[in-house]
């Protein structure tokens, strides 16, 4: 008897595990004829990292926003692997009608579909970009007690020392190595790249003195910036950042170099227009709660909305940027 | 000093922690027990739970559920042969065996009060020794991570020794060079992927685990026909489950646990390497300086406790970057690195000075945990053990189905269905040629730790590699422990033959 009713719970929650993940992959296809009210059930929005990573946190923060403004619950979907195109491969492919939205990361998603050994049917034109949420600026900092005190100073080193200096960043085409390819192209410094798959690992190299300079962002840092055990050189944004109030940008020391991770929410091509502007609205609505704004500020995650067609432009020029970089 | 020791002490017994602590030591087991829910989905889904709590108690629900879901995993590997997260990998080895022994009992015993030593231990150096350590730490570089890949890799010779080792090298290697699938970090070069661009990031690696030990034991126990699992006997045997661990079990092990505690340390203090890394290491070591590894792989209670102490410790070592560095280990750390700095908490000098009450709330909580991690695990895996004497007819298709959804509920997508499903009929076709399949377990884990090591060492040293390796004191340390570790046993045999000539 007890043997039969351990049974029947097990069968329970495997029922719920199936449910749960049924819910999860699978859309109606239902096409939606009449004028539709829209939402009139769940949302899943995709995010193509794991839980607990900084895109993870980001769409959690969101979600909780988004529920309100749509009065329909919003589930984050973490679908990983395939380098991210896992994720947005299925976002691309999902029914267009609203109920599948999802995070592309700029500009970590470019190598999947333009290098072209990877042979991806996917581009930007699979999908319309709503709006950006996040933008995480990147720098570059070095250990607290370095004997570089600017970015001048690194710079004017590896020009006279080249590939003497070592640099860490995290992979191939994404946004650190992309920016010191950049830079080294306008300066004509040279480093050595070590990549690490995550900034975490970056860190700890940088604090043991196994390499001289980190190439992250800025949400990564900022706790160890405010114990004194790194130093930012710069960070390369527009203006400086809300973070870190006293690091000069890239441009005002006279390297002229724009760089950023930035996330941002689409919705598959060929989502009807009145879906589109639905959904456009509640998410400016959700970025701009106060809640929401105190919440992004607690993580250091610096809130840069930019809808439609802005947002559009920025993602065509981003992709313009990285082909020339990559030779792609 | 004594009056911040007794309001740490009051905060912790406080109701409100210790309901908590238990849900999240529950909900731990939970996440560890069902195959391929990761203890990082676990905190994930649980963080947004702490917004409403205050830093301190909705941390210590947090580090309940991490430190209990890398025991829960043992509790499955143990009965099932099915680890629940990558770290039990090691446990199912000598737990499995004693699970058809009919010794269930005894291995879920050993394992949880190991898990409980370990993890208190490694709580009690993260309220003592954390500085110090964490500057330690610091010190392993590229080729100190490539230097312990490759002392993990020499575990290989612990699991398939004697005529089987040859076999096991080529499953280690075959493990190894499937750690290079999908995009080089380097060079982006997409590697072995032959047009399969969900092999982007490389084979996933728990799906695989799941399928080498859960889906091939299923196929092995499927094709046996015997009944119940194995060998037939009933594993579930009532005698055999005592609450506590027994002092004659404990003197049996003190060794073995006195040795992996030092090994969970070293091994958590480094961000580079995970609980999986030190059970592989530690198991190694007790079968090394085991008076009976003939034991091992037959049943050995020190294999079990020498893997359960080292992942629980390295639990508590984990934290001691994180907390002291704000440099999390792990995606477990990182999320609680998210958490910590969302209760306002930066980590680093301040957490033991200035807001040391949370702090050390948090520390004697989490010893506490482990505490009650042991007695809620006993209480609940007793039940769980009774399914083991259920006819296979029922057990397999339903641990078929916790594979399959285990593997997708990881990604979400299907393909890491399909990679658990090809690894299963591998490590079927591997168990019955003699290939042991944690052997190129080993060889995914440590492929790519070695292999970023060796080429970040390449680049940083511009090509000089022997001087690299050479001039650095810790790195020459861990050649000399590696080339004893291979050497030692040939000397010692060669030494036994010649005294043997000697006497005769």
């Amino acid at each position: 008897m007890k043997r039969r009713s351990w049974l029947a719970a097990l069968g329970v929650i495997i029922l719920s595990l199936l449910l749960v993940a049924g819910c999860g992959g699978t859309q109606s296809k239902e096409p939606q004829k009449q004028a539709p009210k829209f939402p009139t059930k769940p949302v899943n929005l995709i995010v193509a990292y794991g839980a607990g990573g900084g895109t993870d946190v980001t769409a959690r923060l969101l979600a909780g926003q988004l529920e309100k403004e749509l009065g329909q619950p919003v589930t984050v979907n973490n679908v990983t692997g395939g380098g991210g195109w896992n994720g947005w491969g299925q976002l691309a492919k999902a029914n267009p009608d609203g109920y599948t939205i999802g995070y592309l990361n700029i500009p970590n998603m470019f190598a999947g579909y333009m290098d072209p050994k990877m042979k991806r049917p996917e581009n930007l034109d699979s999908f319309i970009p709503l709006t950006n949420h996040v933008t995480d600026y990147c720098i570059w900092a070095v250990k607290g007690d370095s004997k570089y005190k600017s970015l001048k100073d690194v710079i004017d080193y590896a020009k006279a020392n080249p590939d003497k200096l070592s640099i860490a960043a995290h992979g191939a085409g994404g946004d650190d190595h992309l920016a010191i390819l950049q830079i080294e192209k306008l300066t004509g410094a040279k480093f050595k790249i070590v990549h690490n798959d995550s900034t975490s690992t970056s860190v700890s190299q940088l604090l043991g003195g196994h390499i001289d300079i980190l190439g992250a962002n800025v949400s990564e840092v900022t706790s160890q910036v405010k114990n004194g055990e790194l130093r930012v050189l710069g960070v390369m944004s527009g203006k400086p950042s809300e973070f870190l109030p006293e690091v000069k940008t890239f441009k005002d020391q006279g390297v002229d170099v724009l760089m950023s991770v930035s996330r941002g929410i689409a919705v598959p091509a060929k989502t009807p227009p009145d879906v589109v502007q639905a959904l456009t609205a509640a998410l400016e609505k959700a970025m701009q709660n106060p809640d929401h704004v105190k919440k992004a500020k607690e993580l250091s995650l610096s809130l840069d909305i930019v809808k439609g067609d802005s947002y559009a432009k920025f993602l065509k020029g981003e992709e313009q940027k990285i082909k020339q970089l990559m030779g792609w | 000093m004594d009056s911040l020791f007794t309001t740490v002490l009051l905060n912790t017994l406080s109701l409100k922690v210790l309901m908590v602590m238990v849900i999240g030591i529950l909900a731990g087991i939970l996440v560890g027990t069902l195959p391929g829910f990761q203890a990082n989905m676990g905190v994930a889904l649980l963080l947004p739970l702490t917004f409403g709590m205050s830093a301190d108690t909705g941390i210590i629900m947090l580090v309940s559920l991490y430190a209990a879901a890398i025991y829960g995993g043992s509790i499955t590997a143990i009965l099932f042969s099915t680890p629940g997260t990558t770290a039990s990998a090691a446990t199912a080895i000598e737990g499995f065996e004693l699970t058809k022994q009919g010794k269930s009992g005894t291995a879920i015993r050993i394992a949880t009060w190991c898990s409980a030593i370990g993890g208190m231990v490694g709580a009690f150096s993260l309220l003592f020794i954390s500085p110090p350590l964490s500057l330690i730490s610091l010190k392993f570089g590229p080729p100190e991570y490539f230097l312990i890949a490759v002392f993990g890799l020499i575990t290989i010779a612990s699991i398939a020794s004697g005529s089987l080792l040859v076999k096991g090298l080529i499953a280690g290697s075959v493990g190894f060079l499937l750690s290079t699938v999908g995009l080089d970090l380097d060079s982006g070069y997409p590697r072995f992927i032959f047009g399969m661009s969900f092999l982007a990031s490389g084979i996933s690696f728990v799906p695989a685990v799941i399928g080498l030990f859960a889906l091939s034991q299923v196929l092995a126990m499927v094709t046996q026909d015997s009944g119940s699992m194995g060998s037939g006997v009933a594993h579930y045997d009532k005698k055999d489950w005592k609450f506590f661990i027994t002092l004659d079990e404990l003197r049996q092990v003190k060794n073995t646990i006195m040795r992996s505690l030092g090994i969970g340390m070293v091994i958590g203090v480094l961000p580079g390497a995970g609980a999986d890394v030190a059970a592989w290491v530690s198991y190694h070591e007790a079968k090394r300086f085991s008076k009976h590894p003939e034991k091992f792989g037959k049943g050995a209670i020190d294999g079990i406790a020498a893997a359960e102490v080292a992942k629980n410790t390295e639990c508590g070592g984990a934290l001691i970057p994180l907390l002291t560095l704000g440099i999390p280990g792990s995606t477990t750390a990182a999320i609680l690195l998210g958490a910590l700095v969302m209760h306002g908490l930066v980590p680093g000098r301040d957490l033991f000075t200035k807001y040391a009450e949370i702090t050390y709330t948090i520390i004697i909580g989490f010893i506490l945990a482990n505490f009650l991690m042991a007695v809620i695990g006993m209480a609940v895996s007793r039940h769980i053990a009774k399914l083991t004497n259920i006819n296979i007819g029922i057990l397999a298709p339903v641990i078929v189905t916790l594979t399959v959804i285990g593997s997708y509920a990881l990604g979400n997508n299907i393909y890491d269905v399909w990679t658990m499903v090809a690894f299963g009929i591998l490590g079927y076709f591997m168990k019955n040629h003699g290939y042991h399949p944690a052997a190129l377990v080993l060889g995914l884990i440590l492929g790519p730790m070695a292999e970023k090591g060796f080429r970040q060492s390449l680049v940083l040293s511009n090509g000089n590699l022997l001087e690299y390796f050479f001039t650095r004191p810790i790195s020459v340390t861990l050649i000399v422990l590696i080339v004893l570790t291979m050497v030692g046993p040939l000397l010692m045999e060669k030494r036994r033959q010649w005294k043997a000539r000697i006497a005769g």
